[in-house]
């Protein structure tokens, strides 16, 4: 029973790693973001709210993973 | 009162539905009130106080809805669009008020998610007609059916679960911070009962998880739907 919760308490650390990916994805579009607004200041608000729909978008697969890990802990004890 | 709400449900009463009345009630009344201050206020006048706040919001969810839509069928969908705003915001950042969110549960988000579906779905079928709504998963061949079915019923499970996904971590992160602080706490001898170290840390974290957290999913949630079915809407204007 121990090892068992262990290893459930690893496959919840395992699953939130997906976070990691999802951190290269949103620097990668806040870099792209910030070399917009410096070749075209004027059109900042509408980078803006464009990087905030993207980065919420991208945000979505360390979500599941943040619910996987969620559910491993508070189901399986 | 428990007893009473689950003879009348017949059903294990789950707390988000007290706070969906309360969010609901909230939204009714704001929009009476907003209704008879523009009844009574003088149209040549500058609009002030709740009549301005109603002309603010209408105006911000007429355009958010303009831009993603087209001008050609916005004012059809910008009344959805504002009322979900309404309700989604009200209801994300009713945990600082000591309510459970009502998107904290995934009926909700679920059902919110569905009507998107559907709306999407109902464009769909206005643009390309009867026929061509069926053939569609079969369009280049049917060997794309598989994957053409799982992309339409893709934002149904995205859409619902990015909602309900970053409102409950935002909940359970703050409940894991509350047990942790408390449990740094009673380390201390003569205070240590009280939970003192949660109110110094915690308004930040709040500030995060409910208001930020909670502004951003609304705005994308609204932002997706109109996207959404702003693509399947045909380009040029209606005839009818």
């Amino acid at each position: 029973m121990d090892i068992a919760r262990g290893l459930v308490a690893i496959g919840a650390g395992i699953a939130v790693l997906t976070g990691t990916m999802t951190g290269i994805g949103q620097g990668y579009a806040a870099g792209k973001a910030v070399e917009a607004v410096g070749r075209n200041p004027e059109a900042e608000s509408k980078i803006r709210s464009m990087l905030i729909l993207g980065a919420a978008i991208a945000e979505t697969a360390a979500i599941y993973g943040l619910l996987i890990s969620f559910l491993l802990l508070f189901v399986f004890q | 009162m428990n007893q009473i709400l689950e003879w009348l449900f017949a059903t294990p009463l789950q707390v988000e539905i007290i706070s969906i009345w309360i969010v609901t009630g909230l939204i009714i009344g704001l929009v009476f009130m907003v209704h008879r201050a523009v009844k009574n206020a003088d149209v040549m006048a500058k609009p002030t106080g709740l009549v301005l706040i109603g002309v603010l919001i209408v105006q911000t969810f007429s355009n958010i809805t303009k831009d993603n839509m087209g001008a050609n069928h916005y004012k059809n969908y910008a009344p959805y669009v504002g009322a979900l705003a309404l309700y989604l915001f009200i209801s994300n950042i009713s945990g600082l008020f000591g309510l459970a969110q009502p998107t904290a549960n995934y009926s909700v988000t679920l059902t919110l998610a569905l009507i998107t579906f559907f709306l999407i779905q109902r464009a769909v079928y206005r643009t390309n007609g009867f026929v061509k709504f069926f053939t569609r998963f079969f369009d280049p061949h049917p060997a794309f059916f598989v994957m053409n079915f799982f992309g339409t019923i893709a934002p149904l499970v995205s859409m619902s679960l990015r909602l309900f996904g970053n409102i409950t971590g935002g909940t359970i992160i703050m409940m894991l911070f509350y047990s942790f602080s408390g449990y740094i706490a009673s380390f201390v001898p003569v205070i240590g009962q009280f939970d003192f170290i949660g109110p110094l840390i915690a308004p930040f974290l709040h500030a995060y998880f409910d208001l930020f957290v909670g502004f951003i999913q609304m705005f994308v949630f609204i932002s997706l739907t109109t996207v959404f079915v702003g693509n399947e809407l045909p380009s040029e204007p209606e005839t009818n």
